[in-house]
């Protein structure tokens, strides 16, 4: 009788132990509105992947790069999506987070303009109006990008414009280029028809930057870091899965966003080019080239920001899963 | 004893108030240890603005006074447009009939969820802020000159009748002195939203201006000058409701002896 | 004779909205506008009302939460503006410290300041109902104010007069003469309230109406877009009523003096 008693108090106890040991609740804070990239998530979150591991993960909206590193840094998010040079920058200013994966390996930075505008290469950007928000990642490497291919940045003219205007901007011809992501390209093509459509890939012209990256709070790095990696080794795995089911993956992102699928699919398959480098086919996905992240620092240190530290102040690679999950497309 | 209205009496008090909330930002910034790229302390803010450099590639001049300018041209013609369009409201139930709900439609919308249809149709530039700030602003004005116009004493109206007055004469002179305090009233909350409305003209797509800073400086996580530029903003927000609060007082002088405070 | 009068004047408004929507269908068709600029009326509807394939968006429930949240914010809005409103008239103390303050939150941009917001209160309910009553509030106290200073000089002098205090004056004078003034801060407010509460969907949600039309702009989705936006006014439009009426119960004797007569 006291045997029985006490090995179900044992098994009650351990029970309870394990329920409450590991689920560590995460508030992941996305980079902008809902777009394709973000299927992977979703994906996890349908198919329990990160229940498996323990984390309960709460995704948010975001409103851009900038606002992604403010709630990181005050751990009103523990991750976070930003585009590299936006942290860096943070981080030398005092911002308490750090880049912990990369998601995009080619640079998805691109223009959009009329074919018939006659612009061939990106030079012929000379004395033109560009369209593009502010905030927008395309602005602020803009400077980077022109002196990559000798133009001086103020050798064109910026019109800001509200985000959700950029199709308009161009299909009203308000402006002659429009800078958008490449995986942008199906929402362009309603405002210009794809035979019309011309388009530049900045990385075709040699831009070597790192975008879109995951980021966490240094406290969180500090206290979970099991949780991190958990978190990093399942959104890589979700990765992988999405870029190889587009549709199914676009399909459990409309259960849990109002989104159109088929413009969503077309969007996702362009993302799905950006993935597909050797280093992530020998790598994995999320493979930070030491080099190329340095290169990122550097062009940050040259838009006049005293970048203080090293490179290990800024980035780590040490919660990139490991076996890592390659690309095999 | 009255002559404590004099400009020193004003302008001392608000002077005081405008420092303690100076001193009151500064504090809550030590305090809370909140970090520049989040919100900037005050001396960086000034730093900013009087630091002589060029900010969104322009001088701190060139975006001031355009924005100053689109403020200025707005305002004008909500006033004009809303005075019209209540005139035309009150003069005839067809028109009120017609035009009332469109207003109401019109601007139950957020005019940020437009913006795309806006820079198609307005592109963009003083003429497209203009017009998207009068679209912003105009209601309160239509509104409330409407209301006045309406709001006549019964009394008075069945005299005049009485004797005979046209509909014109009834406008002119009964209608329209009585709607004055209405008017006013409409205007002051118009000047505010006018303010708004040339900014999100601005955010709409715009190459200069306070609004267009705004947005720079945001994305280079630049606080300073985007806070200072906040600051001007309702800074000329309030400049012009105290504009308007001194037009009132000149056309209107009878009114401040009702105010509240003193009985 | 009254009867049909009434009912023809009932529905006026409907008739108007009708008459809007049928030009809308007639230019698009007319200058074959582009979908992705202004689709028509009708392709927005079905987007609405019909199943679509590659898409659900469950308008109910967005529906339901921007409903709540516009309601929540009206309320809030409208009885805290008239406190506050009612605070300033009733001394100048009040009102010098609190209405430069006030001119100066209504002249900022709401959307300029939306990322510190989220920062500091989070996305949900109580950040969408603080930036609805941002947006909205000014309206109301402004109104309110000046109603409850508008009072006709001879009537306030024979109640002081008759030695009548501060606070008779202000029950039984001020406020039954703001009565219109309120009424018209309402208005303006209710318009506003809807405006604010899509806007703090924009802002500070994932879900409600805002968030659908905000998601379908930057996916260039325009028949969303545009179903959103009706269903906003036509919510606008019917607090706007709700209110008119309202005024019409509380002070019957004021529309026999309108205009257009």
């Amino acid at each position: 009788m006291k045997k029985r008693m006490l090995a179900t108090f044992a098994v009650a106890v351990l029970f309870l132990a394990g329920l409450s040991a590991q689920t560590t609740k995460i508030n992941f804070q996305l980079n902008w509105s809902i777009s394709g990239d973000h299927a992977p998530y979703y994906v996890a979150i349908e198919k329990g992947w990160f229940k498996e591991e323990g984390l309960d993960v709460n995704v948010m909206l975001g409103k851009g790069s900038g606002f992604t590193v403010q709630m990181v840094d005050a751990d009103k998010a523990q991750i976070g999506i930003s585009d590299a040079p936006v942290p860096i920058e943070a981080i030398a200013k005092g911002a308490k987070v750090k880049i912990v994966g990369i998601i995009f390996d080619k640079h998805p930075n691109c223009m959009f303009f009329w074919k018939d505008s006659g612009i061939t290469k990106p030079q012929d950007l000379k004395g033109k109006t560009v369209a593009v928000p502010a905030s927008d990642g395309h602005k602020v490497m803009w400077p980077a990008f022109a002196k990559l291919i000798g133009l001086d940045p103020n050798d064109v003219k910026f019109v800001n414009i509200d985000p959700t205007a950029k199709p308009a901007a161009l299909g009203s011809r308000k402006a002659d280029v429009v800078f958008e992501l490449y995986t942008g390209k199906p929402f362009m093509e309603k405002a210009v028809p794809a035979d019309q459509l011309g388009w530049i890939i900045w990385a075709d012209y040699g831009f070597n930057a790192y975008a879109h990256s995951y980021i966490a709070n240094d406290n969180f790095i500090k206290n979970n870091p099991e949780a991190l990696r958990k978190f990093l080794k399942v959104s890589y795995r979700a990765w992988q899965y999405t870029l190889n089911n587009i549709p199914e993956a676009i399909d459990i992102l409309s259960k849990y966003q109002p989104i159109n699928r088929d413009d969503f699919v077309a969007n996702l398959t362009a993302v799905k080019e950006f993935f597909k480098t050797d280093r992530y086919k020998n790598f994995g996905i999320g493979y930070i080239d030491a080099a190329r992240m340095q290169d990122t620092i550097n062009t940050v240190k040259e838009k006049g920001v005293d970048i203080k530290g090293d490179a290990k102040d800024y980035y780590t690679s040490a919660f990139l899963p490991n076996p890592p999950y390659k690309f095999n497309y | 004893m009255k002559k404590r209205g004099t400009l020193v009496g004003k302008i001392l008090p608000k002077l005081l108030y405008a420092i303690v909330a100076i001193a009151l930002w500064q504090a809550l910034i030590m305090i809370f240890k909140v970090k520049e790229f989040v919100v900037p302390a005050p001396l960086a803010v000034f730093k900013s603005l009087f630091s002589g450099e060029k900010v969104a590639e322009n001088t701190w001049w060139v975006h001031i006074s355009t924005t100053l300018s689109e403020i200025a041209a707005s305002y004008l013609f909500t006033a004009v447009v809303g005075f019209l369009l209540a005139i035309l409201i009150c003069w005839s139930k067809f028109l009120r009939a017609v035009l009332m709900p469109i207003i109401a439609v019109l601007n139950s919308l957020p005019k940020i969820a437009l913006a795309p249809l806006f820079l198609i149709w307005l592109g963009y530039g003083f003429a497209a802020n203009v017009t998207i700030a009068i679209i912003v602003a105009f209601f309160p004005i239509v509104l409330n000159t409407t209301v006045g116009l309406d709001s006549v004493d019964e009394d008075l109206l069945d005299l005049v009748r009485y004797l005979n007055a046209s509909k014109l004469q009834v406008f002119l002179k009964i209608r329209i002195p009585n709607s004055l305090p209405f008017v006013f009233s409409g205007l002051k909350v118009s000047a505010t939203m006018t303010v708004v409305g040339v900014i999100v003209g601005e955010f709409v797509a715009s190459s200069q201006g306070l609004g267009f800073l705004i947005k720079d400086s945001q994305a280079m996580m630049n606080t300073p000058p985007m806070f200072a530029s906040l600051f001007i903003i309702s800074g000329l927000g309030l400049g012009l409701f105290a504009f308007i609060g001194l037009l009132e007082r000149l056309l209107m002088p009878w009114n401040s002896r009702k105010e509240g405070g003193q009985a | 004779m009254k009867k049909t009068a009434s009912l023809l004047s009932r529905l006026k408004t409907p008739l108007v909205i009708l008459v809007l929507l049928v030009i809308w269908e007639l230019c698009v068709r007319i200058f074959k506008v582009k979908e992705y600029i202004l689709p028509s009326p009708i392709v927005a509807l079905k987007h609405l009302f019909l199943a679509q394939p590659d898409a659900n968006y469950n308008w109910l429930l967005h529906i339901r939460i921007t409903l709540m949240e516009i309601a929540l914010s009206f309320a809030v809005t409208s009885v805290m503006g008239i406190a506050i409103a009612i605070g300033i008239a009733w001394s100048s103390a009040i009102k010098k410290i609190v209405m430069p303050a006030f001119v100066f939150l209504n002249s900022l941009p709401v959307v300029a300041i939306a990322p510190l917001l989220v920062l500091w209160y989070g996305y949900g309910l109580k950040t969408n109902i603080l930036i609805a009553f941002l947006v909205s509030f000014f309206p109301i106290v402004i109104n309110t104010t000046v109603g409850l200073s508008e009072i006709d000089e001879d009537l306030l002098d024979l109640v002081k007069y008759l030695h009548g205090t501060k606070t008779q004056i202000f029950m039984k004078l001020r406020i039954p003469n703001s009565l219109p003034y309120i009424f018209t801060g309402l208005k303006i407010s209710s318009t506003m309230c809807v405006v604010g509460a899509i806007v703090g969907e924009f802002i500070a949600s994932d879900r409600g109406l805002g968030y659908i039309i905000i998601n379908s702009q930057y996916t260039m989705d325009s028949p969303p877009i545009f179903a959103g936006l009706m269903l906003v006014s036509l919510f606008g439009v019917m607090l706007f009523g709700l209110v008119a009426a309202a005024e019409k119960l509380c002070m019957p004797w004021h529309f026999r003096a309108k205009g257009s007569d």
